[in-house]
Formats: C-alpha cells, structure tokens, sequence
C-alpha cells in the first residue's frame, strides 16, 4: 500500500512538473489545437475561437492518463486497491500541482501582473484560456478533478491490462496456447498468401499515390524535406549504422551532390544544360567520387579521430564552396539560382510530382538498404562495428568494407543532394552547415542504429514534429531538445532499435503449420 | 613425411624495452594436438598472436605449410586457413549465433555488394549453403537451439562453443584456441575437450592450444 501511494506521489509530482513546464511556454493551446486538428471540431481559423475548452480537457485528460497507465511497472503485481490508491495519488499530486500553478497564475493575471516581460507566450488571452474563460478557483478546481479521475482510470486501465494477461498465462494449457498459435501462424500464413500481400502493396501505393494530392503544398514541402533527410539517413545508416564509422562531414557528399547538379543544369554560372536524369546520375558519381578521395586516406582511423577528421572535411567543404578562389566556378557566396528542374508530360514538376518521385526514391533506398543488410556485406559491416580487429582476423577485409560503406552512403547523400537542390531551384553554401550531418546523425541514433524502420520514424521525428511545434516559436527548439532527451532516457537503443534477421523460427513456423494442420480438422 | 603446419624459426617479438617472445623455434605437425604452456605472462598469447598476424615479429620467420605468412594482414592469414579464437571470449555481441557464424564463413564466400542487392540466382544459392553449414556448424558444437539468439545473451560456455563454431566456418586447416578451457567448471571442460579430440579426429583439424 505504502508503496504504491509513494509510486503514485513520484509519478504525479512528476507529470505536474512536466505540466506546469509546458503551461509556461505555452503549450496546452498547441496540443488543444492539434487536438481539434485531429478530431476535425474546429469550425473557425479564427485564433480565438480555435481554442475550444474541450480540446484542452481532452489534452489535461491525455496526460493523467498517461501519469495512471506510467505508476506501474509493466511486470508488477499490484492489488486492485493499490492500483486505485497508485492512481489517486498520482492524479491528486498532479493534479493539485498544476491546479495550484494555473489559480496562481490566473489570480496574478488578474491583478495585473504581465508575464510576457519574462514568458513571452503567456499572454493574457492564453491565461484566460489556461482558466477556461472562469474564475481562478473553478479552472484550478476542473483541473484537479480531470487529473485525478483520468489518472485513475489509467492505473486501473493497467491493471486490468495485466490481469488479462495474468489470465492468459494461468489459462495458457496446452489448448489454449495451442489456439493461440494457430492464430498468429493463420494471421502469417494469411499474409504470405501472395494475392493477400500483392493487394496489401497496391492498396498502400494507392494511398502514397493520392496522399499529395490531399496534403497541399505546404505539406508537400516539409514531407519532402522529410523524404530527402530519409534518403540522407538510409546513406549514413550504412556508415555510421551498419559499418560503425562515426562520420560527421556527411553534409560535404550532400552538398556536392546540389552543387553538381546546379552547375550542371543551371544557367548561370556555366549555363552547361546537361539532361536532368544524366546531372543526377553524374551528382551521384562525383559525390561518390569525394568519397573516395576522403575515404582512402582517412579511413584507416577510428573512433574520435574519425570523427573530428571528417568534422573538418564537412566544414572544409563548405568553406571552398564560398571562397574566392572557387567563385568563379561556384559562384560564392550568392549560390546558385534557377537550378534545373524536370519536366512531365510538358510541364514542369509540380511539388505533387516531386513528393511523388521523392517516395518511389525512398522505397527504392529502402530496398537497396534492407537488401544490403540482410548479406554477405552487410554482415561483414556488422561484425566491423562489432570488433573491427575479430572482424579483420575472421577474413574481412575491413579497409575494403569501410571504404564500401562510406561510398554508398555517399551515393545515398548524392542522390538527394540534386533532388534538394532541384526542389528549392536553389543552392547555396549556407544550405550546408554542420548542422546538417548533425541532423542526420541525429535521426539515425533517435531511430536506432542500423534499423530501417527506425530512419524513417526518426526523419520525421526530427523534421516533422519541429514544424507541428513551429507555434511555440521561441520555445520550439527548447521543447524539441528536451523531447530528445526524454527519448533517449526512455529509449536508449532508439525509437525502433534493429532487429536481427530470424534464420531458424521461419522454418520452425512453417513445420508447425504443417505439422498441425491436420489436429484442427480432427 | 610431409611439411608441418606451422613452422616458426628464431621469431622474437619485442615491446619497447620488454622482449616477450625470445628466439622461439615451434613445429606443429599435422593432425595433432600441440600445446603452448607456460606461466603467465610467459609470451604464450604473443606468441599465438604473431601466429596469427595480429603482431609482425621483429625477428624470425613464420611459416605456414610452407609459405611466409608474418607481415600478412590478418584477413589474409585468415583465408589461407589459420583461424582462432580469444582468450577472453570476443564475439560480435548484437549479431545471432548464427550470424557470427556466417561471419566466419565470409572468406569463403564470392558475393559482392551488388549482387546482394540484385539477388541473383548464384548470390541465392551462395547464401542458402552458408546458411546451410552455419546450421550444421552450431549443430557441431551444440548450439542448433540458440542459432537466433544474440551472443550477448548466450551463457559463458556456449559463448566459448560460439566462438569455435565461427572459426570453423572459414574452414581452417589449423585452429588456434587461445585457452579453451579458461573459466571452465569440470563438466564443461570434459565436454571442450572431448571437442576438441573430436576435432582432430573426424574434422581433421591441427589444433594448437595455448594453456597456462
């Protein structure tokens, strides 16, 4: 008992803290507004009608939940009276926490205090909103009775959650379990059946198909930002996820990739006017080119002085690009403009026809990737980011795997080099600071090194949510980081950490299948 | 009657000030179990490792049926048959069991990067008969069970089984076992060296064992 009400005080005073932190920067009207987003009940874009009271219920609601459901471990066995006293306590401490913030807040508002002097996205209107448009008392009132009911409906959520499975495994006889089974290997065969499958890829193309269509062009935009650092993090997964050389000039094969392309296709500096599909190719050629060139000298490095060499390289590479020396042929500083962009039946591409190529080009890196990985080499990559000494003494030549690894992450970076500068019309040398090999280096850990699956959530964690977060505007890059501190505590090994190809449990599955198929007829 | 397997004469390794391998003259015939004893701190793992190409004598020569092999980097020593396994157990920990037996199968196979990609018919067929004697490998040494599961979660003794198994992979024609039996409780010591006399026996392997 004791136990659970100091489990359930932690995990409140936890949630409260979190919450009055996002209250003062502002954040409940933006959560209330994707809310409203999502479930479609806004009628107005007016700003002030926008923050309807029962998105940020919803959003008060979303958060003692989650305090109820996070009390508990998953494995703990915790009596129904404890979870309710877990939960009550959570949602009471919470709930009192913030209540306390929002009625002094709202009091001092009320007297007059101006909090934008320190908090500038705490305006008035947004206090009164924080207060649902009532007195102090009553919002500080309305929010400790959601906190603590939707806390408590988490916790018990839980403990019905594991009571269930509890009941599963005291039932799981031989039958039950035998059910069991069968029903996961239907739901597998159901979906090896090759028609099933063949339907499954055409109905989600379909949907990729029509998705810009529906998006618009500002959303056109930012997802193909998000395409393009998918296709810059599937390269460095494989040099930094897959081979384990920390390289963080990635941006300098990104950048000559835009910079071969734009000179080849634009009109100024060199009006060279090469066909498109040839520049990209060539783009790609060049970058791999560069890699070579860094890769042969450095390579033998490892670790940290890898690391800072390739750093340099980044940096050096961008520094040429604006110098004097180099103006004459990369035009410096002012970069280069009206870069080549493809045509389609007659008409130049639409931001629907890029974000269209962008998704065939993501799925087509995803397969060379998962392909890669799942081989002769890719193991070999593995096994050097494992122990590169075992790696060479078991018949790897690292140097060779290496030097493949940071030429096809090169490629990679090449390929959406001249796709970034294609789509912006523009490249220059400013489009390639550190801060993008940071970027990217980001999305592959956030995701999980070396996992595919983990790129792509990371791209779009990393280039997406920044922009759902682009009202917080002062604070957008405070939350964003204290986010990706949160998940790498939560989840160290990243968002969706790689998993190892299975070699026995498919023919095992399969036996089984055959094997039993006959008892369920009997 | 014929060449030994290992042939070194004079080899000297030294460290700085320290000679840890001083004037060593070492046959090893075929189809035998030979063994490097010592106290500790005597040069045994010097010795294994300039064996293995992990360190270039400064004086002598390493010969292996009959061809130099000092100064060879250590993937290439490895391709011509000389494999090993560590002292403390060095696995690639996040791969499977298997998967790090299929590492030890790599000098022994052709496909490139890109056939990888395009997964043609030889590529396939490649992949399937290092699966296949990957499978048989673990089967070897007892590990069929563990195949998916990561080296890291494996228990000591079947780590150090996991270890031999990914040395055979590369078909070696000599096995360095630098302390098989370290940290080994009875039981599974008779076990190890039943292994090994196994080894030699039907695999035909030479085996060369560093004890303390």
């Amino acid at each position: 008992m004791i136990k659970s009400l100091k489990d359930g005080l932690r995990i409140g005073l936890i949630t409260g803290f979190i919450f009055i932190f996002l209250v003062l920067i502002g954040f409940p009207s933006v959560a209330s507004n994707i809310i409203g987003d999502v479930l479609g009940n806004m009628e107005s874009l007016d700003e002030n009608l926008r923050m309807s009271a029962e998105n940020l219920i919803i959003f008060i609601g979303i958060i003692g939940f989650i305090a109820g459901l996070s009390v508990f471990k998953k494995d703990e066995d915790i009596s129904w009276l404890g979870s309710v006293l877990g939960g009550l306590a959570a949602g009471l401490s919470s709930g009192l926490l913030s209540g306390l913030v929002i009625y002094l807040i709202g009091t001092l508002d009320l007297s007059g205090v101006d909090f934008r002097t320190y908090l500038p996205n705490l305006g008035s209107e947004q206090i009164r909103y924080l207060l649902f448009y009532s007195t102090p008392l009553a919002a500080s009132q309305t929010y400790l009775l959601y906190f603590t009911t939707l806390s408590l409906i988490g916790a018990l959520v839980r403990k019905a959650v594991s009571e269930l499975s509890i009941y599963k495994n005291k039932v799981g006889t031989a039958a039950s379990q035998f059910s069991g089974k069968l029903g996961s290997s239907k739901f597998r065969g159901f979906l090896d059946n090759k028609f099933v499958l063949a339907a499954l890829v055409v109905l989600v193309g379909v949907g990729l198909y029509f998705l810009p269509y529906a998006w618009g062009s500002y959303w056109n935009y930012i997802m193909g930002t998000v395409a393009i650092y998918i296709l810059l993090g599937l390269g460095l997964n494989i040099i930094v996820g897959y081979s384990g050389q920390l390289v963080l000039g990635y941006v300098a094969f990104f950048a000559t990739g835009a910079y071969t392309f734009a000179l080849l296709t634009a009109p100024q500096p060199h009006a060279i006017g090469l066909n498109l599909w040839l520049a990209v190719l060539i783009s790609i050629v060049v970058s791999v080119l560069t890699g070579l060139l860094l890769g042969l000298p450095i390579l033998r490095l490892r670790g940290d002085y890898l690391a800072i060499v390739t750093l340099g390289f980044g940096e050096i590479v961008r520094i040429l690009i604006r110098s004097d020396l180099l103006t004459p042929l990369t035009n410096g500083p002012k970069g280069i403009t009206d870069v080549g962009q493809p045509i389609w039946r007659g008409q130049v591409f639409s931001d629907i026809n890029y974000m269209h190529l962008l998704m065939l080009l993501v799925l087509a890196g995803l397969f060379v990737a998962k392909r890669l990985k799942d081989s002769r080499t890719g193991r070999a990559w593995i096994a050097i980011r494992e122990d590169q000494t075992v790696a060479q003494a078991t018949g790897v030549d690292t140097y060779k795997y290496k030097i493949l690894a940071l030429l096809l992450g090169a490629a990679f970076a090449g390929l959406s080099g001249a796709l970034f500068a294609s789509r912006n019309q523009f490249t220059g040398p400013e489009d390639f600071t550190l801060m993008v090999s940071v970027n990217v280096l980001c999305i592959v850990i956030v995701g999980g090194m070396g996992s595919l699956p983990g790129v792509i959530l990371g791209a779009f964690v990393l280039k997406g949510v920044p922009e759902l977060l682009r009202e917080l505007a002062d604070y957008r890059l405070l939350v964003f980081g204290a986010l990706l501190v949160v998940m790498m505590i939560v989840r160290p090994e990243g968002l969706w950490p790689a998993r190892r190809r299975k070699f026995k449990e498919q023919d095992i599955g399969s036996a089984n299948l055959q094997q039993k198929t006959p008892e369920v007829e009997v | 009657m014929n060449q030994p397997a290992i042939r070194t004469e004079g080899v000297t390794k030294i460290f700085g000030g320290l000679t840890a391998v001083d004037n060593v003259d070492l046959f090893v015939p075929e189809r035998s179990i030979s063994s490097i004893i010592g106290p500790n701190g005597a040069g045994k793992t010097t010795l294994f490792n300039c064996v293995s190409g992990f360190y270039v004598p400064e004086e002598g020569e390493i010969h292996f049926f009959g061809e130099r092999i000092q100064g060879l980097p250590t993937h290439k020593i490895c391709s011509m048959g000389i494999a090993r396994t560590y002292q403390n157990i060095r696995l690639f920990k996040e791969m499977t069991a298997i998967e790090n037996v299929l590492v030890g199968h790599h000098p022994r196979m052709n496909a490139t990067w890109f056939e990888s990609i395009l997964r043609n018919k030889r590529y396939l067929q490649e992949e399937q008969s290092a699966v296949d004697r990957a499978m048989e490998l673990l089967d070897y040494v007892g590990l069929s069970e563990l195949a998916d599961t990561p080296a890291y979660n494996l228990p000591y003794g079947a780590q150090r089984r996991l270890e031999i198994a990914r040395a055979l992979a590369s078909d070696p024609s000599l096995l360095l076992l630098d302390e098989p039996t370290a940290g080994m409780n009875p039981q599974e010591t008779a076990e190890m060296t039943n292994l090994i006399r196994d080894l030699r026996d039907t695999k035909k392997y030479i085996n060369l064992i560093n004890r303390a």
